[in-house]
């Protein structure tokens, strides 16, 4: 990816628009008993598109903002969303990515790692309650959600930064006829 | 050049884990900080009018919801229900409070809440997008004469209490949270114990330590029991409604000493909360 002031800028709006989504809209409402969590998924796309750096460092600041503005201890959600993110990022800088399908399902994937995560840092801090078997239905339904969304999201994504993205630079500039002078 | 790419991206991701686990040890047990008092109070009013701007989509999401889920209530009937809910666990709690010649509390109109609180109406702003913790943030705060530990409640009966204030905001832990404990007792007949929540499942709480070896029968109305013991109390003023007796078989009963609660605030579609400021507690 490359940085220039006008793609942080667009990086920062999407951090910052994508927490302030999650907690006013998607985590008020709920489908099938289930509220969504997206922002693993706009986390990954992120490190999809970025690399793992990238990914770390939004996966880092849309967890401080998340833990500022819900008022826990800051560091829990920073831990969890930069793990994500950097994981996002490995992966696309190991592998090829061809299929279209790939983006979804390592939104997939990589909530249910950050649901895990979110619950291994709770313990962490100290857990003192009965977990119903309800949780698992649950973290299953984010991750279908995830799936759909983060399609919806990479594409999104995708197109706002497309002006940083490498790959598509290359893209275009291939498919670009050239013009036939005089004709 | 990319061994140095590789050694920066690994500084890099070091500093930010050590960050991270830097600022939970340093803030994990603190109400509120600084920071996040100035992030709130930037935020504050941009997620107010998110929320106000997003009401019409989320309304749209949770109609689909309801409509696969078959959820589609009686909006009158429901407010019905409320009203008569309400009127027969104050009654309940009367008659309990006029038997035990207990009056420590005068409750208001409908029974439920106690006299000496001054109500403060929040809108929800923000939920926690994890089942691991239960924390809604309310557009009230400090500001409004919120402070920690207040207890919240909505129309249906108790919600949880409030964990840390900004000026304009504040958060708060429901009683399905694990964090959560809350005394409580079983109307009529006085059985106490403390209420837990299942974590996973909104609609399942466990009232466990069951102090009496009374039997404990489904329907029940559950209430907060408010005690006071010197210093230390409970966030609770007594008999607010928290839920009923949803499963109460006697196997469990003699086993492990719970029964299973269903709370009457529906936890997952928190709108408007009301903060029970002031009062003395317990």
């Amino acid at each position: 990816m490359i940085l220039t002031p006008n793609i942080l800028v667009r990086l920062v709006a999407t951090v910052v628009g994508g927490v302030i989504l999650q907690l006013s809209l998607f985590s008020q409402v709920t489908l099938f008993d289930v509220s969504p969590d997206l922002l693993p998924a706009l986390i990954v796309v992120l490190g999809l598109l970025g690399g793992s750096l990238t990914g770390a460092v939004c996966g880092f600041s849309a967890g401080l903002l998340l833990d500022c503005l819900l008022i826990v201890p800051l560091g829990g959600g920073s831990l969890v969303l930069l793990a994500t993110g950097y994981l996002a990022g490995l992966f696309r800088e190991r592998f090829e990515i061809h299929s279209p399908l790939v983006a979804p399902l390592l939104c997939m994937g990589l909530t249910l790692f950050a649901e895990l995560g979110f619950g291994a840092v709770e313990m962490m801090l100290g857990f003192d309650a009965p977990v119903s078997t309800l949780i698992v239905r649950d973290i299953l339904l984010k991750c279908i959600f995830a799936f759909f969304g983060g399609w919806a999201i990479y594409v999104g994504v995708r197109r706002a930064l497309r002006p940083a993205l490498v790959d598509d630079l290359g893209g275009r500039r291939s498919g670009r006829r050239p013009r036939v002078l005089g004709a | 050049m990319y061994r140095k790419q590789v050694r920066r991206r690994r500084a890099v991701l070091a500093l930010l884990i050590v960050g991270s686990f830097a600022l939970l040890t340093v803030t994990y047990g603190q109400g509120s900080n600084g920071l996040q008092r100035g992030v709130s109070a930037i935020f504050s009013p941009i997620q107010s009018v998110a929320d106000r701007a997003l009401k019409p989509a989320r309304d749209l999401i949770n109609w689909f919801d309801e409509t696969f889920d078959a959820k589609g209530r009686n909006a009158r009937l429901h407010r019905e229900l409320e009203q008569v809910r309400k009127q027969a666990v104050g009654a309940q709690s009367a008659l309990a409070e006029n038997r035990q010649l207990k009056k420590l509390v005068e409750l208001d109109d409908s029974g439920a809440i106690p006299g000496g609180y001054t109500t403060v109406t929040g809108r929800v702003i923000g939920r926690s997008p994890t089942e691991w913790f239960a924390d809604v943030q309310i557009d009230v705060g400090s500001g409004d004469g919120v402070e920690v530990d207040d207890p919240v409640v909505n129309g249906d009966g108790l919600v949880g209490h409030v964990a840390a204030v900004t000026g304009g905001s504040a958060r708060v832990t429901l009683i399905v949270d694990h964090s959560s404990a809350v005394s409580a007792k079983i109307v009529p007949g006085g059985i106490q114990g403390v209420m837990k929540p299942s974590v996973g499942d909104p609609e399942d709480l466990i009232l466990d330590f069951l102090s009496s070896e009374k039997r404990v029968g489904k329907g029940q109305s559950v209430v907060t029991l408010g005690w006071r013991r010197g210093d230390i109390g409970s966030h609770y003023p007594p008999n607010l409604p928290i839920g009923e007796v949803d499963d109460a078989s006697l196997k469990v009963q003699e086993a492990q000493q719970q029964v299973h609660v269903r709370p009457f605030a529906d936890l997952r579609d928190l709108e408007l909360v009301q903060v029970l400021t002031g009062g003395s507690r317990g």
